[in-house]
């Protein structure tokens, strides 16, 4: 590594050369660009009752768009002003300004054990409220995840072929030099410093939340450090389904458990601890700590699943990178293709000889064989 | 004049230079012709309000704001990696869909604006 | 008396901090071009950042927020290089106008 740097600094030799595009293409492509749309406006004013035809449409569009923006606008403001009149008057004598704080601050500290006011709050006298609140993550990322997962059911459609290839043509910053040194020396740093926020909750700013969205952050540098086929190796969608599955199920027990025993006036067996202490607050702690992990795995996810449609190996990455880019995986080159050479060169590969058939349109058989099987 | 105020004095003066300084390079932020020198300004941005974070975390003797401003870096160097994965081009990118069928390819390429 | 020097002392480094801000702001506004106004942002990353840092812990004194802002130095320190390189290899990669303001070496 040290060599490398001493050639990159004598100008010997660019890492970097091989790898990425320092050209003039982008004057090339913006040629293209006005070139097709020079043909479109030929086409167009080839017919040229259709112009009109088009100009009228986008005329009513705008309109419609315009009335319908207006009048939704005003609806919402409407709604959001007469809810604000119904909201009784800050700092006016209602004993949810006046009696429930003031019984959070002054007896929070030996009702919760938790130094920390906000901690306690959340976490204790509404902990059902943050219960939904990390139900809400996890619904959020497995709604992402049906929008956007690719699996290996639709992997054959043939759009996610080329979603797979699009996404991974994203600059892989692992192939710098710099971030890996610099990540070797960081991440564990950032994660240490994620679990000090998550565990010391209780007693200073910070908790499940903040803790857990720092974890994510120092997973999402790790998976962009060291690139994403390392970080896959355990950072798979079975390992974020465990772990929030757990997180979820340990908590709704834990918090049902304290309800239980209140609403029956049993006593609590869960030692408060001393109020400063690592290991104080009763229930807090875990709590944080499930907290914690739900939104770690769901920023790790919606970064990883944003950025390539995809959690850990679901898709085996290695085909497409090197198989897809030689040969040209777009439809035109897989029908001549899958013409010319039939299933015989990708025989091998059976995920990938659908994707032909399906490309190749000569057969309704071989489509619907691969749609099916 | 108590030692106190006078550190209060001090931090509020800083605070609010540093302040004034964030407001002008929102102004190039604003103006910058190409999308590098927004991320760069977006960089400059929160570099500076990290110190602002910092002084606000002395002044109210509260040692935790340095946590938020620790963070704030990170997430601010995070941001800059994330972009810059997306913008840059490589060599062997997938061949001939570039043109057709990449609707983000004109927001990549698009330098002045 | 000896709190009182202690407090100049960190006013003295707090402002040339400020005035490192200061001059990077100038910069970013006086040069030209992008791989130009990085060296002027460099300015405050690394010095502007280190002696407002310095001076807040000197003010405060040996406790466990002087530790934190040491790690805010090392942190800074450590990610804005390479934000840096990265953002010049946006602005490489992506300008299609690059040689009107960068001269490349001829390889040999």
């Amino acid at each position: 590594m040290r060599e490398l740097f001493r050639k990159w600094m004598e100008g010997d030799q660019d890492p970097m050369e091989s790898i990425l595009d320092i050209s003039m293409q982008a004057d090339q492509s913006r040629d293209e660009r006005k070139q097709i749309t020079h043909e479109k406006r030929r086409m167009l004013s080839a017919d040229p009752g259709s112009q009109e035809r088009v100009e009228q449409d986008r005329r009513w569009f705008r309109k419609i768009y315009l009335a319908v923006a207006v009048i939704s606008c005003i609806s919402l403001s409407l709604v959001l002003l007469y809810t604000v009149s119904l909201m009784p008057r800050y700092g006016a004598e209602n004993p949810r300004t006046t009696e429930v704080v003031s019984r959070y601050v002054e007896e929070g500290i030996e009702e919760t054990g938790a130094v920390n006011i906000v901690s306690g709050m959340i976490l204790d006298y509404r902990a059902f409220d943050t219960l939904g609140e990390s139900h809400v993550l996890f619904t959020a990322l497995v709604c992402v995840m049906i929008l956007l997962r690719i699996d290996k059911k639709n992997q054959r459609t043939g759009y996610e072929d080329y979603y797979t290839i699009r996404s991974d043509s994203y600059f892989d910053l692992s192939r710098d030099p710099i971030l890996p040194a610099m990540g070797r020396a960081l991440i564990p740093c950032i994660l240490l410093y994620g679990i000090y926020i998550l565990l010391n909750g209780q007693n200073s700013p910070g908790g499940g939340f903040s803790g857990g969205a720092v974890i994510g952050a120092g997973m999402i540098l790790f998976s962009a450090a060291f690139g994403m086929q390392f970080a896959d190796r355990f950072l798979t969608l079975k390992l974020c389904n465990i772990v929030t599955f757990v997180s979820l199920a340990f908590y709704s027990f834990a918090k049902g458990y304290v309800f239980f025993m209140g609403a029956n006036g049993l006593e609590n067996h869960i030692p408060k601890g001393t109020p400063g202490a690592i290991l104080s607050g009763g229930m807090i702690l875990p709590l944080d700590i499930a907290v914690g992990c739900v939104v770690s795995v769901t920023m790790f996810g919606f970064y990883s699943l944003f950025r390539r449609g995809s959690i850990g190996m679901d898709v085996d990455y290695g085909r497409f990178a090197s198989g897809g880019r030689k040969g040209k995986l777009t439809a035109s080159s897989l029908k001549d293709s899958g013409k010319a050479k039939g299933t015989a060169s990708f025989s091998k590969d059976p995920c990938k000889a659908k994707g032909t058939a399906f490309f190749s349109k000569d057969s309704g058989k071989a489509k619907a064989a691969g749609r099916k099987g | 004049m108590s030692i106190e105020s006078a550190y209060q004095y001090l931090y509020l003066s800083a605070a609010i230079v540093l302040a004034v300084l964030v407001g002008i390079v929102l102004i190039r932020s604003v103006i910058g012709p190409r999308i590098t020198d927004r991320i760069l300004c977006i960089n400059m941005i929160g570099t500076l309000v990290i110190c602002i974070i910092a002084i606000l975390a002395l002044r109210q003797e509260e040692g935790y704001l340095v946590d938020i401003s620790l963070i704030y870096a990170m997430i601010s160097f995070l941001t800059v990696l994330i972009l810059a994965s997306v913008y840059i081009r490589t060599k062997n990118k997938p061949p001939e869909d570039g043109e057709k069928d990449t609707p983000s390819e004109g927001g990549k390429e698009e330098g002045h604006g | 008396m000896a709190e009182w020097i202690r407090f100049w002392i960190v006013a003295a480094i707090l402002f040339a901090g400020i005035f490192c801000y200061v001059l990077e702001v100038i910069g970013i506004f006086r040069f030209g071009y992008v791989l130009n106004r990085m060296h002027a942002s460099g300015i405050g990353d690394t010095m502007g950042l280190l002696l407002i840092v310095v001076a807040l812990m000197i003010a405060s004194g040996w406790n466990f927020t002087t530790l934190k802002l040491l790690l805010l130095i090392i942190f800074m320190w450590l990610t804005s290089p390479t934000s840096t390189h990265f953002l010049s290899m946006v602005e490489m990669n992506t300008n299609p106008y690059l040689d009107r303001y960068v001269r490349r070496r001829e390889k040999t």
